[in-house]
């Protein structure tokens, strides 16, 4: 590896750049989704109430209580939220589908979505009056969900003391359709609810709010950092996981590793906002085709990306036909689906 | 000169007898409004809310309900011992839930309700595509209430009274109710725009929905002295962002509850929503909770609706 390092130096600087240039543009994209929402209010208006919070900066306030609440209190933390959510569907999603060697890998692939979208159904059709106040019971039950059905998948799909990936997938699915059958059948006999269900199961960013940022972050930074951690193992791993073995990685507290910061980090990102499509899947990939597939750099660039990506849609979902909401699954769908297959024929080279 | 008189007679015969055409046939149209007496007025031919030419034959003996409103109406004109078939949505009055099930309001149970063999379903705008093809095919009646207004829920409820045999309940609910609106539209026209207080009415939290000016509830609004903030926004029950509403500052807020679990959420958020701690109508202490049945429901009762809409928007007036 070393020594084949000059000649990649080119690659290496274009990457380097990546990751800067997104930072930069992950500055800029959350500056502007803060300034534009269903409410006009003038960017430099929105500028001082944001610099008004940086220490040290602080102007003195001359606009009005009501426009200070819309931005610091519901446009930024939704801003942040979204991009933490975003980080978090990428980052699993490149995770999955490095550790699975499959293109098709997303954040769900092993029953994360089916088991929070249970827990979440589960909590809405519980007779409870508290569901109002802070953020109730859904965000528990479908954290919950996920790394229970998660666990499941996992203890089914154990060999001995090794976890066969195709096995684990199979598993996957199956659980996945098991759950999922559940919880039509939930949302067909949820009467009144059966709206409040379908939102949640295409995700809203609708009422985000701080609270929710404080307890999604700390899982997601964790998460993310341990899987930075162990990027240079899942280089290897793309070979083979005999060789890998060979190579003095013990394969199996890899893949157990792996398999739980990326879900643990997805259970997160879905409890609170629903299990939003689309993210988790093509962000890596097109990190992938512009980038290139060494996980020291497809990882981080992805936690950039998918967040750009997630922010950016959610800025759509609440301005196109604002003061109206559209899902945001919606938008993550009918916009990253045509960008994507522009990549893919434009690249037209075999990616994974 | 006798042909003369002959002819004159002849004349006058014809006059005669044309009169007597003429006495005879007067009263067949005056005869035309007598569906105002219950009696022998079927078979009858009536344009239902959906636009159809819907024909009972007979006076109904078994109807069916396919709409909690349906089944509110058929109750207020004390059609309740002909009734034989109702959704599991239907509650009101609390008698209608011993009535025999044909399955939920937007999931009608075909079978259930053939098996039944009404002469006569009322049913709602949500089965206009699948359900009331499928029950007509079955060579069953029925006929769509489809209130869009206040006013034509009054329509709904004379044209059931029309094809039950019932027209003269019907007339003396809906003057009743007319009276009564009336009562509240003649305090509330009058008021001016400025101090009309702007209200902003939740039909769910999360997602944070509102009714624009296409539903019946922004009718209840307007008619009870208030401007709906959201009155511009498309589609009839349109979800709302949370900034628009804190900008719109509104006045006064009213939650629909809901029943079951989750009842007073709307409520409870509107409540207790920290983003809205600085909206007038937090401050002021006015945010109101109304069941959601009185105010959505097209039947009878959106009259109560109106009233209470009135008491939370003008407590001086009501």
């Amino acid at each position: 590896m070393e020594i084949a390092a000059p000649t990649h130096l080119p690659q290496w600087r274009g990457r380097i750049y990546g990751i800067i240039g997104l930072i930069i543009l992950l500055a800029l994209v959350v500056v502007l989704a803060v300034s534009v929402g269903s409410v006009n209010i003038p960017f430099l208006t929105t500028s001082s109430i944001l610099l008004s919070k940086v220490p040290l900066v602080g102007a003195n306030p001359g606009w009005s209580g009501a426009l200070e609440t819309i931005i610091l209190d519901i446009r930024l933390p939704r801003v942040i939220l979204a991009g933490v959510v975003g980080a978090a569907l990428a980052t699993a999603g490149a995770t999955y589908q490095g550790l699975f060697r499959n293109p098709l890998a997303d954040p769900y692939l092993i029953g994360v979505a089916q088991g929070a979208a249970l827990g979440a159904v589960i909590g809405f059709l519980l007779p409870t009056t508290w569901q109002g106040t802070g953020f109730g019971l859904i965000p528990l039950l479908a954290f919950a969900g996920a790394l229970f059905s998660t666990a499941v998948v996992y203890n089914l799909a154990r060999v001995g003391k090794t976890l066969p990936m195709t096995t684990l997938i199979l598993a996957g699915v199956a659980l996945g359709a098991l759950l999922g059958s559940i919880v039509s059948y939930l949302i067909i006999s949820s009467g009144e609810q059966m709206h409040g269900i379908i939102f949640w199961l295409m995700g809203s960013f609708s009422l985000s709010q701080w609270s929710e940022v404080r307890i999604v972050l700390p899982y997601v930074l964790v998460g993310a950092a341990v899987i930075l951690l162990y990027a240079r193992p899942l280089n290897i791993m793309q070979l083979d996981e005999e060789q890998a073995q060979q190579l003095g990685i013990d394969v199996e507290r890899l893949k157990l590793i792996l398999l739980a910061a990326a879900t643990l980090i997805t259970a997160a990102a879905v409890s609170f906002v629903g299990t939003i499509g689309f993210v988790g899947i093509i962000t890596p990939h097109a990190v992938r085709l512009i980038w290139g597939a060494d996980h020291r750099f497809l990882l981080p660039l992805s936690v950039l990306s998918g967040a750009i990506f997630l922010i950016l849609a959610d800025l759509l979902a609440r301005t196109v036909l604002a003061p109206t909401e559209i899902p945001i699954g919606v938008i993550t769908a009918l916009c990253g689906a045509p960008f994507f297959l522009y990549l893919l024929r434009r690249r037209k080279k075999v990616i994974f | 000169m006798k042909n003369r008189l002959r002819w004159w007679s002849g004349l006058g015969i014809i006059f005669i007898l044309l009169l007597g055409l003429v006495w005879a046939c007067a009263p067949a149209p005056a005869e035309e409004p007598a569906p105002l007496a219950e009696g022998p007025s079927f078979p009858i031919e009536v344009t239902d809310q959906a636009g159809r030419v819907v024909r009972v034959d007979k006076m109904p003996e078994k109807i069916v309900s396919l709409a909690p409103s349906n089944t509110e109406i058929v109750y207020a004109l004390g059609l309740e011992d002909r009734l034989v078939g109702v959704t599991e949505y239907c509650d009101y009055p609390e008698a209608a839930k011993e009535k025999p099930k044909i399955g939920g309001y937007s999931s009608v149970d075909v079978e259930k309700v053939v098996e039944i063999q009404p002469d006569l379903i009322l049913a709602a705008n949500i089965h206009k595509k699948e359900v009331i093809p499928r029950l007509e095919e079955l060579g069953l009646t029925v006929l769509t209430l489809d209130p869009k207004t206040i006013d034509q829920v009054l329509e709904a409820i004379n044209l059931a009274g029309r094809v039950t045999g019932k027209v003269e309940e019907a007339s003396a609910l809906t003057a009743e109710m007319e009276a009564r609106i009336k009562a509240v539209t003649d305090k509330t026209e009058t008021i001016p725009e400025a101090e009309r207080p702007r209200v902003f009415y939740i039909l769910w939290h999360d997602p944070l929905r509102t009714v624009s000016a296409e539903s019946r509830i922004h009718e209840l609004i307007i008619k009870a002295g208030g401007i709906n903030i959201a009155s511009d926004l498309e589609g009839g029950y349109p979800t709302i962002s949370l900034e628009a509403v804190i900008m719109a500052n509104p006045e006064v807020i009213i939650a629909g509850s809901g029943h079951g679990s989750g009842k007073d959420a709307p409520f409870q958020f509107a409540m207790t929503e920290p983003r809205l701690a600085e909206v007038e109508a937090r401050k002021q202490g006015r945010v109101y909770e109304i069941d959601a049945n009185l105010t959505s429901r097209p039947g009878p009762r959106i009259v109560d609706g109106l009233e209470q809409m009135a008491q939370f928007i003008h407590p001086e007036l009501f």
